[in-house]
Order: structure tokens, then C-alpha cells, then sequence
């Protein structure tokens, strides 16, 4: 049994490899490979734990089938971005915006950050699960500030500082809810998350209750909730593309993983008070970035904004903690996770070809990069909820679930903030794909670039007309074995 | 010995973390800052020991020894290193005066204890007076991110924080288990080498620590 370890020690080594390569161009190829195993190793692995609910478990690992649903998504998610970025620094080291040599460093970096994703959902022990995101933080911050300008510098510092502080207010709800357990557990499972889930009824609950504070608003300031959001637009536009595509498809799921190991438990314990916070922080999270998308300049910011918004939905979803609405989030987690990247590969193909972020200055990308503008359509009819897409299915089931438990004001503002949010984007997507410009533009034109467009184009496509029996089979199964639903 | 006076020594230490903790908000040269927050680590470590002894858990002598061989001496001998460095040893006017910055303090400490006080009888007699102090610890530390201007002093923020959360794991729960105590002293070291690489990129880039010149990125 050392699947496990072979799953995160794959990205290290493909980390190492890439490292070590004595010649440039071959890098990115040695990282598109070994992900491509890595990957197909890893699904080979959560497959099964996925669709049969079986449980790996054996020394500090501990790997369920909403562990096993997360870690496909990174892997696969990781796969894309290992392929995209390719094209995407290959062509900015032809024209020097990258020094010699950093290439090396931003593979390094990258999927040791796959390794340190996939590391959060396979842990045991809560107390581990802290720890590792805190490593995502630390890794994640020289990707941020990879480009060592001013702007990417800043990015990083608030990020780091922000999300230190974060997490370490989620640092005191696991030393709590540690105490809460004091005398019911054995000490040393005590923060193993199925020993917590076994006992949770003898757990503390005034003491669960604080903790529940501190571990939502930690973990959230990782997971992008409003108001501890500020760092995500900032991280999300200066880091480079591909990354941006991986911090707001993956790193977000792995916060929010981390808050549903707890909300599971309390649940149980102190039943309606964490589902409440979250609830709360998820319409807070999902106003806040209507208002911001409505009003964005820089395209990657509105796609940062879009990923609190979305992360808000999910968030609400659990929060209403019907099975309905928990299969909901969940679906959801996969649609955002499968749509966001598009739309930051298509920014990335824009910001190369017309050399600015500023989507007032892009205009007549239909006429200059067809392709992109296709995807950028695709991609933004998508992620504002519109059939037949992923996304669209996950909304639309999201209201149903929000009514069935008698939240009509609350879906009611939902909608009224969904549909802010979709005149924001095509207000500022439309002219874009439009209109005329003399501007010369650049563009790479690389077989690697196109293929995660197609991939996740397509698998968008196909959630949204048709959910595979297996998946709605393995999501059930994640719901009524974890959050003690019955469907 | 009695079980009281072990509770006291902890009680008078803690309130001095959180003395000193003020007192670091009101310091506005580097190099005492730094030696704060050495005294700040050694006392915490005074408490893991006392904590430990009075409780025969050998892994608590680790967070002792952990504590008084990383934060009383490396890591101070690092920022210290990295303060001359970048020339930063004095601390630019705070954005918060320092009678504003006592008094945000205190409203601090009296935020903390209400919000330990739903929590005092769950808690053994230990934990719940030290909490709120903890708490405090970590709030004055937050703020003092929030409101110092050079990179350094902000990482050091970062630090009390860090130590009133140990505090508070110490004296609520005993500590931690053992592999999560040493994964968060671990984590703790690389977030402080990594702020003082970035302290120095700042430096490099901006040709100053002062990260109030840091306000570029922001939707308008």
C-alpha cells in the first residue's frame, strides 16, 4: 500500500525532474508527461475510492470518496495547466518577459503545489490537514511573485500575510475543537477527522461553537470568502495565467475542503450553527463580487471576483445542508473547477496577443484569435450559468434545493445577484469578441495550447446535458456517507 | 507541589506575554522589536515547561525546547540579519499613533474576554483564563500587522500572533499532538525565511520596506 505516497511523490519528482533538466525547451515537456502519469495514476487510484465508497486508509493517510472526488479534480485540473503552460511561457521567454533560467523555477514550484494540493485531501488528522495548507500558502507565493515586479510583488506579500493570518485563526478553532475532545478520544487520534466524526455527539458544544468561528473565518480567508477576500483578486491577476487557473480551480477547493471536514462534524454536534455561518459568508462572498464584477477593468480580476462568487453558490449550498443542496455544491465544486480555467486560458491568450489586461482596450477578438474568442463565449455562457452547461445545471438545482427548504427570499436575491453578475460579464465580454482594432497581434500557435480549451469545453458540455450514472452514483454516495444524508 | 501554584505561574506568565506583547506595539526601533518578541518566545517557553511538568507529557518538552531553540534564538538572529541587511532598523511613523494604538490595544483585551466568556465553563481552570489572553495576544498582534508600515515589523506581528496561538494550544488543550506541533513550528520557520525573502524583494523593488507604497493594485 503506497498509493498514497505515489500519488503526491509524482508531482515531486516531475518538480525535481523539471529542475534538474539541463535544457530549457524540454522542461515543460518532462512536466506535461509525468502529470499526464501522475494524473492517470491518480484517477486510477480515487477512482474506484470515488465510485464504490471504499476507504483507503493506513498510516497518516486516510482517503474517502469526497477525498478521492477532490483529488480528481486537482489532478485533472493540474494536467490542463501543466499543458497550457507550455505555449504560454514558452512564448514569454521568446520575448523576454521571463529571465533565463526561471523556467525552471516555475515548474519546480508548480507542481510542488500539485503535490501540496493533493497532500490536503488524502491527511487524517485535521491538525495535518492545517499544516498543508499553510504549505500550499508558503509554495504558492513564489508563483504569485513570480515575475519579481512590483506589482506581482505586492500581490505575493498580501497573500502571504493575509492567508498566514487566516489560517492561523483557523489554527486556534482545531486547538479548540482539540479541547473539545479532551477526555472523550484517545489523545493521540484525537484530531483524526473519522475518530472526531464517530464521537461528535460527546464533543463540547459551547466550546465546538467558538471554534466553528475561528475554523470558518480561517479557512475562509483561504477559501476566498467576502471580506477576507482581498487577497484573491490580487494574487489571481499578477500571478501568471496558468497559475491563476489552478489557484481558483483547485487551491479554493482545498480550503473549502477543509471547512466541510469540520462542518460535517459539527453538524452533528451542534446541528444549524456552522450551516448558518456558512450561509451567511456565502451571500456575503456572492454580493460582494456581483458589485465587483459589474465594475471590473482587468479581466483577470473579474475572473478572480467570479471565483468568490462561485465559491460563495457552493458555500450556500452547503449551508443549506439539504441532501439536495449538498449533492448540489458539490456538482458545483466540479463545474466551476472544469469552466474557470477556460475563461483564465483565454485571458492568457489575450493578455499575450494584445499585451494588456485592460478588457476596454481588447476589441475585434473575433476577427484577430477566432479560436479564443469561440472559448471565450463558451466559456463565459458557461460560468454565468446559462444551458447547456455545466454550471447551469448546478444553479438551476441549487434554486430548486433553496426553495424546497423554504428559502424564497433568500433565492429571491440569489437570482437578482446572478443576474447582476451575468449583465457584468456581458458588458464587458461582448465588446471585447466585437468591433474593430488596428493593434498587431502576437499569437502563439501551439498544439498544446489548444488541446485543455477542447478538454474542458467539452466536458463542460457534457455535465451539463448529460451526468454520467457513475458520478451521480459516487456524489450520492459521498453525501450519504459523509454527510449522513439519504439520497 | 500544589496544582494552584503551577496554575499560577502559568496566569503570571501569560498576562506578561500579553504585557509584553503591548509593549512591542509601542516600540518603534527594529532591534528592540526583535528583542521583544525574543523575551515574548522565552516566556512562552517557561510556560510550555511548566505546562509540561505539570502535566507529564513528555511531547510538551518538545514545544519547550522547539520554542526556546527556534524562537528565542534563530529566529531573532535571523530577523536581525535580515534587518541590517535591508538597513531597516527603525520603524517609519506607525499609521497609528501610539496612544491610538494603547487604546485599540485595550479595547482589544476587553473584546477578547467576552468572547472567551460563553466558553469559561466548559474550559478547565487553566484554559479559561488564559484563553481570553491568548486571544488578546493574537488580536494585538493582527492589529499590529494592520497598522506598522515596514515589512519586518508586520512578520513580526505574524510572530506574536504565532505565539499567543501556542499559548492558547498549550494551555487549553495541553498541546497539540506531537506530528502537528512539530508541522506547525516547521511551518512557522519557512513562513519567516519566506517573509524575509520577500522583505528584501520589497526592499529591492520599491527601494524601501514601507509597504504603505504598496497600494497599486486595487479596483477602482
Amino acid at each position: 500500500m503506497i498509493d498514497v505516497e505515489l500519488i503526491l511523490l509524482i508531482p515531486v519528482i516531475s518538480g525535481i525532474l523539471c529542475f534538474l533538466s539541463p535544457r530549457e525547451h524540454i522542461i515543460s515537456w518532462i512536466s506535461i508527461l509525468v502529470s499526464a502519469i501522475g494524473t492517470g495514476f491518480t484517477f486510477w487510484v480515487c477512482g474506484p475510492v470515488f465510485l464504490d465508497g471504499t476507504v483507503i486508509e493506513y498510516s497518516i493517510w486516510y482517503l474517502d470518496a469526497m477525498s478521492a472526488f477532490f483529488m480528481m479534480i486537482t489532478s485533472a485540473v493540474a494536467f490542463m495547466v501543466a499543458l497550457y503552460s507550455r505555449g504560454y511561457l514558452g512564448l514569454e521567454r521568446e520575448e523576454k518577459i521571463l529571465k533565463t533560467g526561471s523556467e525552471k523555477f516555475y515548474y519546480l514550484y508548480l507542481n510542488l503545489f500539485v503535490a501540496v494540493m493533493l497532500a490536503v485531501y488524502c491527511v487524517s488528522s485535521v491538525g495535518m490537514i492545517w499544516i498543508i495548507i499553510e504549505i500550499t500558502t508558503l509554495i504558492s507565493t513564489f508563483l504569485v511573485g513570480f515575475y519579481h515586479d512590483d506589482k506581482s510583488t505586492e500581490a505575493a506579500w498580501k497573500y502571504l500575510i493575509i492567508c498566514s493570518i487566516g489560517i492561523t485563526l483557523a489554527l486556534i478553532g482545531i486547538s479548540l475543537v482539540y479541547a473539545s475532545s479532551y477526555g472523550i478520544v484517545e489523545e493521540s487520534e484525537a484530531l483524526n477527522w473519522n475518530v472526531l466524526m464517530a464521537n461528535a455527539e460527546f464533543l463540547d458544544p459551547a466550546i465546538l461553537k467558538t471554534a466553528m468561528v475561528f475554523i470558518i473565518i480561517g479557512f475562509g480567508t483561504k477559501a476566498g470568502f467576502a471580506p477576507m477576500h482581498t487577497w484573491l483578486p490580487d494574487a489571481h491577476s499578477q500571478a501568471p495565467t496558468p497559475v491563476s487557473a489552478l489557484l481558483s480551480a483547485t487551491l479554493l477547493n482545498c480550503a473549502l475542503y477543509s471547512i466541510l471536514r469540520f462542518y460535517t462534524i459539527s453538524e452533528i454536534t451542534i446541528p444549524g450553527y456552522a450551516s448558518t455561518l456558512m450561509l451567511i459568508f456565502g451571500f456575503l462572498s456572492l454580493f460582494i463580487a456581483s458589485m465587483f464584477i459589474l465594475n471590473a477593468k482587468d479581466i483577470k480580476r473579474m475572473l478572480a471576483y467570479s471565483s468568490i462568487e462561485h465559491i460563495g453558490l457552493i458555500t450556500i449550498g452547503f449551508g443549506i445542508g439539504t441532501d439536495l443542496a449538498i449533492y448540489t455544491a458539490l456538482f458545483m465544486v466540479m463545474a466551476h473547477s472544469l469552466t474557470k480555467p477556460i475563461l483564465f486560458f483565454c485571458a492568457g491568450n489575450i493578455m499575450q496577443a494584445y499585451g494588456t489586461k485592460d478588457m476596454s482596450v481588447v476589441r475585434g477578438l473575433a476577427t484577430k484569435l477566432p479560436f479564443t474568442a469561440t472559448m471565450l463565449s463558451i466559456g463565459t455562457l458557461a460560468i454565468v450559468g446559462m444551458p447547456p452547461f455545466a454550471v447551469f445545471m448546478g444553479e438551476f438545482s441549487l434554486f430548486m434545493a433553496m426553495i424546497d427548504s423554504g428559502m424564497w427570499w433568500l433565492a429571491g436575491i440569489a437570482v437578482v445577484l446572478i443576474i447582476i453578475i451575468f449583465s457584468g460579464f456581458a458588458r464587458h465580454i461582448y465588446p471585447m469578441l466585437t468591433g474593430e482594432t488596428d493593434k498587431e497581434v502576437h499569437y502563439s500557435k501551439d498544439v498544446t495550447r489548444y488541446i485543455p480549451f477542447v478538454v474542458l469545453a467539452g466536458a463542460i458540455l457534457v455535465f451539463g446535458l448529460y451526468m454520467p450514472e457513475q458520478i451521480a452514483d459516487g456524489l450520492a454516495g459521498i453525501v450519504n456517507d459523509i454527510f449522513g444524508g439519504s439520497l | 507541589m500544589d496544582p494552584v501554584l503551577y496554575e499560577n505561574i502559568i496566569d503570571v506568565c501569560a498576562i506578561l506575554m500579553l504585557l509584553l506583547s503591548v509593549l512591542s506595539i509601542t516600540t518603534t526601533r527594529m532591534g528592540k522589536l526583535v528583542q521583544h518578541f525574543a523575551i515574548h518566545s522565552l516566556v512562552l517557553a517557561v510556560i510550555a515547561f511548566v505546562v509540561a511538568y505539570y502535566t507529564g507529557k513528555y511531547e510538551i518538552y518538545f514545544t519547550f525546547a522547539l520554542t526556546l531553540v527556534l524562537k528565542v534564538y534563530v529566529i531573532p538572529k535571523f530577523l536581525n540579519y535580515t534587518m541590517h541587511k535591508i538597513n531597516a532598523e527603525r520603524e517609519i511613523e506607525p499609521l497609528v499613533g501610539i496612544p491610538g494604538s494603547l487604546l485599540i490595544c485595550t479595547a482589544l483585551i476587553l473584546i477578547s474576554y467576552l468572547a472567551a466568556e460563553p466558553m469559561v465553563q466548559s474550559l478547565d481552570a487553566l484554559g479559561s483564563t488564559c484563553f481570553a489572553v491568548s486571544l488578546s495576544i493574537v488580536l494585538i498582534g493582527m492589529f499590529m500587522m494592520a497598522s506598522r508600515r515596514k515589512a519586518l515589523t508586520e512578520s513580526i506581528g505574524l510572530l506574536l500572533v504565532e505565539n499567543g496561538l501556542f499559548l492558547g494550544t498549550l494551555t487549553i488543550s495541553y498541546g497539540m499532538p506531537l506530528v502537528v506541533e512539530f508541522g506547525v513550528f516547521f511551518d512557522v520557520i519557512i513562513a519567516v525565511v519566506i517573509i524575509g525573502i520577500f522583505a528584501y524583494r520589497i526592499n529591492r523593488t520599491f527601494n524601501s520596506v514601507d509597504t504603505t507604497f504598496m497600494r497599486r493594485l486595487k479596483d477602482d
